[in-house]
């Protein structure tokens, strides 16, 4: 009870007045944004929005890319992962990001999945049960259960698609970020995704970058529309596409441009 | 209109002619090699030659026994590849990992031109600094050993085991290295577990090209290992001069009569090396193929 409380009123990502600039391009303008626990957050808007730019900074991945600033802060359960004490590897352990590209090692299926919990120290008696439980969790335990040591290059893409989810998910984040995962991937792998993606919502916060609106529409709770930087609109999914308050994120979901 | 036809079609045979040409002087090569090493067989037994403790070219008994070249260009190969592989991985890594592109940019250009330095540049530098500090080093007869030979090989196989090293590491897409850092790896987990074995094959094809530069090199060696053809022991022998097969060639050619059995014996190593280099330059090109088609 108290913990349904604490939910409601402490959100699992506050975002407040971030700016990001690349060199001297400011790619990110004053974003602020609060996202609740185990929802699903879509992040929309044209190419060169920032929106993947965006959820970098929830996992501090923009710390690669040379003459990035940032301004602002990300606050996650309540933690400044920009503070002076946080350490970057911690942080990527709690929140997972899964790419635009399917991205497997070159290595097996097993050793795919198992890669994460060994870098982090697991025994090595606990990888079997690891390893079936994230291939479970990111419905490719069938197709795999009987091939744990072939090659995860020999996967289909939308199937490699399911084994980056269920290598992130092998770590035990408990946020998930993802950009643009099926962009790559043909209308069934996306279905599948789409559905994998709702049903990991009870137990991780799940934040995602698409391109594709009807795909924010179908499975977010939540939608920010970006614009040039801009967090033009953020609200219930429900009122961005049906009753939205911006005049260009009319525009935009009508289709008048994008 | 035909004219341009005739135009293309010349042009294209003029480029179909000089692309064979080198083919057929490769093949020539051999043809010419092996054709004089194969004579060397009518007095000495191929057995003899394999497997011949003594080189003794000139004296009454002649004796033309390979091992002692072999095992000295061996010996200085194994010495050279011990340090410069680790050396050279090590390097190439940092090049593209660690360092920031301008450091990376500033050092490219001096590794490239390490290995535009002539050999007897190399091999006169040897000789001078080295020869000296390995004899005091040591306290040796002489400085010219082994392990002078290894250390200035090492130094000039680099520059193709860093370049291509480098070449195979930067190839490694992006999206993996991004991949393993988000699952909370460090960058030092992400170079040695994903990385370095994804560019493995790459990194394997520069060894071998290293090793195929290391056996063919002549001047340096000579100027450096004291060029005594004794089988060297092990590990013991790295303190002691050796003969190579190449130093060897290139020692004993200018004074050989033509026809004689010393020199189609000299043919009879030349083929030797062929054989050897063309194999590793044959398993270095496996190995690449099979690491583009990865990459792709």
């Amino acid at each position: 009870m108290t913990e349904a409380i604490q939910n409601v009123s402490q959100p699992q990502i506050e975002v407040e007045n971030l700016n990001l600039w690349y060199g001297e391009k400011q790619a990110l303008k004053n974003i602020s944004m609060q996202i609740p626990k185990n929802s699903v957050t879509a992040l929309i808007g044209p190419s060169g929005c920032g929106k993947s730019t965006f959820i970098r900074c929830l996992n501090r991945m923009n710390d690669l890319v040379k003459n990035c600033r940032i301004e602002g802060r990300v606050l996650i359960e309540g933690k400044d992962i920009y503070g002076p004490d946080v350490d970057v590897v911690d942080l990527r352990k709690n929140v997972g990001m899964v790419f635009q590209k399917p991205n497997p090692f070159p290595m097996s299926i097993y050793d795919n999945i198992a890669y994460g919990p060994r870098i982090h120290g697991v025994n090595k008696k606990d990888l079997d049960g690891i390893v079936e439980q994230a291939l479970r969790s990111a419905a490719i335990w069938e197709e795999t259960s009987d091939r744990l040591k072939s090659p995860a290059l020999s996967l289909s893409g939308g199937q490699q698609q399911r084994l980056c989810i269920a290598r992130t998910l092998a770590v035990k984040p408990r946020i998930i970020l993802f950009d643009e995962p099926t962009s790559a991937l043909d209308p069934i792998s996306t279905s599948r995704i789409e559905e994998l993606i709702m049903n990991l919502k009870k137990d991780y916060t799940i934040v995602i970058v698409t391109h594709n609106m009807q795909q924010a529409a179908r499975i977010s709770d939540y939608t920010g529309f970006f614009l040039m930087g801009e967090l033009i609109e953020f609200g219930q999914t429900r009122q961005i596409f049906h009753n939205p308050q911006e005049r260009s994120t009319e525009d935009y979901i009508t289709g008048r441009f994008g | 209109m035909f004219n341009r036809i005739y135009k293309e079609k010349g042009i294209e045979s003029v480029l179909f002619f000089v692309s064979t040409l080198t083919v057929a002087v490769l093949f020539l090569i051999c043809l010419f090699l092996f054709r004089d090493g194969i004579l060397l067989f009518k007095e000495t037994s191929l057995l003899d030659f394999l497997t011949g403790r003594f080189w003794y070219p000139t004296s009454v008994n002649k004796q033309f026994g390979l091992l002692p070249l072999f095992l000295g260009s061996l010996l200085v190969t194994a010495g050279a590849i011990l340090f410069s592989v680790p050396l050279g991985i090590a390097s190439a890594i940092y090049i593209s990992e660690i360092a920031h592109p301008k450091v990376a940019d500033f050092l490219k250009p001096f590794i490239e031109i390490l290995a535009g330095i002539p050999s007897v540049v190399f091999g006169f530098f040897g000789l001078v600094v080295l020869v000296p500090f390995m004899q005091n080093t040591f306290n040796l007869p002489t400085g010219q050993t082994a392990l002078t030979g290894s250390i200035m090989l090492g130094i000039m196989a680099l520059p193709t085991i860093v370049t291509i090293s480098e070449d195979a590491i930067s190839s490694v897409p992006s999206t993996l290295r991004q991949g393993s850092l988000a699952l909370g790896a460090t960058r030092w987990q992400t170079i040695y577990k994903v990385i370095i074995p994804a560019a493995l094959s790459g990194i394997s094809a520069a060894v071998m090209l290293g090793v195929g530069r290391a056996i063919g090199e002549t001047m340096t060696l000579m100027m450096v290992t004291g060029n005594a053809a004794i089988i060297p022991s092990f590990p013991g022998g790295f303190l002691d001069p050796v003969r190579t097969m190449t130093a060897t060639i290139a020692l004993e050619m200018g004074e050989v009569p033509q026809g004689s059995d010393h020199f189609y014996a000299l043919f009879a190593v030349g083929s030797v090396l062929f054989i050897i280099t063309f194999l590793i330059n044959l398993i270095a090109d496996s190995i690449k193929k099979k690491y583009r088609f990865k990459v792709d």
